[in-house]
């Protein structure tokens, strides 16, 4: 690793290698491509989908395991080292993580396009294996915190989560045959919820404390709310999974409480962040992650006027589509777009020997090119799923790909730049 | 942010002096963008002012301190690539700091030409983007890195000597 290249903690080294969280992130934005590919074929299937294997669970995967799941582990590799001010013992983990992640994602999306259980089986595997790496490592991190302790507790939440999450995974594909298994359509939402609310969603509001007044430069915050925020989520995904699990429906409204209360908690943290922002410009990336802020209000009331029994067409798949395109989507490509260039600028090298500009390390016209496409697309999808219109998802997919192609031509002309720079190991 | 360490506290308070001066300048290049803006518009005169005395004194003051107290602290511990790297940053920051707060003293005098406003343009464009990264930097990994280096009684020392300094 070059001199440069160990910032953030030279003999600590809590600069990952750049090999690392890059090899996720550049991943992670051609299975987004991918993910928008295989939703353009199976767009007549979208609206009316509830579950089961074909090209749509085929999409979901690639989108969660594919690219939510492979930004966060990349993110989350080289942040909480940073965050915890305590090194990972060592890199190696990370490199097998990714080398089980990538087989096993393809493999498993694969199988569930083409109901091929054997891939399926066996994609499963591999993605939990390299899963258990990333729960072990970073728990190994986090035992170590010193700092931020509510950011930490942030990521105990979502291995947690993570882990129950797989568990169910790995148990719907293997179809074990227990009494608590009998619910199954209960099981996959509560598969679902725990990776989606749980693991992305505790790692975005424990990360977002100590990123976004990073961002825009902005005043510091109590501890109080940050902890609010993590216990009403903790409950809201207790009681929520609880409820679907033993089929008792009547505790889900407490979930849902808890879950706006944690909501609540955390936007609020976000909107007075951006007031004591001393940044005025905050530029494309902040356009992204403040819309998916809305998107994450528009899930929470979705579910709600569905459980209140509003007849909603096809919302469940609308539900879904708006949880994993709507807020969870945009809100990475928002924060990939920031911390894919910062990190570069600590591996590239710049002209003269000085340390590179930011701007010469990204790449404008195709995230622009992305933002567009990406907000008609999910618009388009969106009133496709309610007006049950084949076309609209079609047109809205066929964006998503032109959209997904801007911002993975970024993240390959990222990584490329720091492939220029020194060499890292 | 906010750091137990007194000495973490005082650079964490001139990175949001300095913001505040770089922000300015920026609002003023977003404003005016092509067209030289006019140097008598009390705003305008405000931010040249601010830009031609406060960032060069506050950098070379900031980074000196830094500089000799704090990496080669941080080096001795055996951290020697933070100062390496943050060293580097500073030597594109420092001559960028000093050619805008020239130029600024100079439009104060005699306003800005097209020609001189262009220059003023990319040279004061490329120090916002450079300075807006390094505090980032530092914000995030130096000053913490502080609350682990400093006991108490060298933050004491060293932050009366940064304090008496200014």
């Amino acid at each position: 690793m070059s001199m440069a290249g160990r910032f953030l903690g030279g003999a600590q080294d809590r600069l990952l290698p750049a090999a690392i969280p890059f090899r996720f992130f550049v991943t992670a934005a051609v299975f987004h491509l991918l993910a928008w590919m295989v939703l353009l074929l199976a767009a007549d299937e979208v609206a009316g989908f509830r579950g089961g294997t074909g090209p749509v669970l085929a999409a979901i995967h690639l989108l969660t395991l594919g690219t939510l799941a492979m930004t966060a582990i990349g993110a989350s590799l080289q942040l909480f080292p940073v965050v915890t001010r305590r090194a990972l013992t060592r890199n190696w983990p990370g490199h097998f993580s990714y080398a089980l992640m990538l087989p096993g994602v393809a493999l498993l999306s694969w199988g569930m396009a083409l109901h091929q259980t054997t891939a399926m089986q066996l994609g499963a595997g591999l993605t939990c294996c390299g899963l258990l790496v990333f729960v072990a490592l970073t728990a190994n991190n986090l035992r170590r915190a010193s700092s931020i302790p509510v950011v930490a507790a942030h990521g105990w939440l979502a291995l947690a989560t993570l882990f129950v999450a797989a568990l169910l995974g790995v148990l719907m594909i293997w179809g074990i045959e227990l009494n608590i298994l009998s619910n199954r359509s209960g099981l996959a939402i509560t598969h679902l919820t725990l990776a989606s609310y749980g693991f992305m969603g505790s790692l975005i509001l424990g990360l977002s404390l100590v990123l976004i007044p990073m961002f825009v430069l902005s005043r510091s915050l109590p501890p109080n709310p940050g902890w609010a925020q993590l216990g009403l989520t903790a409950l809201a995904l207790l009681v929520f999974s609880i409820s679907f699990v033993s089929e008792f429906p009547g505790l889900i409204w407490l979930a849902l409480i808890a879950g706006f209360g944690g909501t609540g908690f955390y936007l609020w943290q976000m909107a007075k962040i951006l007031r004591s922002s001393m940044r005025k410009r905050l530029g494309l990336p902040f356009v992204l992650m403040r819309a998916s802020w809305g998107f994450l209000i528009l899930t929470l009331l979705l579910v709600t006027a569905y459980l209140a029994g509003l007849a909603i067409p096809n919302a469940v798949s609308l539900i879904g589509f708006v949880l994993l395109a709507g807020w969870l989507l945009t809100f990475l490509c928002g924060v990939l777009q920031r911390i894919m260039p910062f990190l570069a600028s600590m591996h590239a090298a710049g002209k003269s020997g000085l340390p590179p500009l930011l701007s010469d390390l990204t790449a404008e016209g195709p995230l622009m090119l992305h933002a567009v496409c990406h907000f008609s697309a999910v618009t388009l999808c969106g009133i496709g799923i309610v007006a049950d219109q084949s076309l609209l998802i079609r047109i809205g997919s066929a964006l998503g790909v032109v959209g997904a192609a801007g911002f993975a031509t970024f993240a390959i002309i990222v990584a490329l730049k720091v492939r220029q720079g020194p060499r890292t190991s | 942010m906010s750091f137990t360490r007194r000495t973490a506290q005082l650079l964490h308070e001139d990175h949001q002096q300095t913001i505040i001066v770089i922000e300015a300048l920026d609002q003023l290049i977003a404003r005016a963008r092509k067209k030289a803006p006019d140097t008598n518009d009390p705003i305008v005169r405000k931010t040249l002012e601010n830009a031609s005395g406060a960032i060069e004194e506050e950098i070379s003051q900031h980074f000196a301190f830094e500089e000799n107290q704090l990496f080669t602290r941080l080096e001795e511990m055996g951290d020697v690539s933070i100062g390496e790297h943050l060293r580097g940053e500073h030597r594109a920051l420092l001559p960028l700091g000093q050619a805008v707060g020239t130029m600024a003293r100079t439009a104060l005098a005699n306003g800005f030409t097209d020609e001189s406003w262009a220059t003023f343009l990319n040279t004061s464009g490329e120090l916002i983007e450079r300075m807006f990264a390094h505090i980032q930097k530092e914000e995030m990994a130096l000053l913490p890195a502080l609350e682990d280096l400093l006991d108490a009684e060298t933050d004491i020392e060293l932050s009366t000597a940064y304090a008496d300094s200014h």
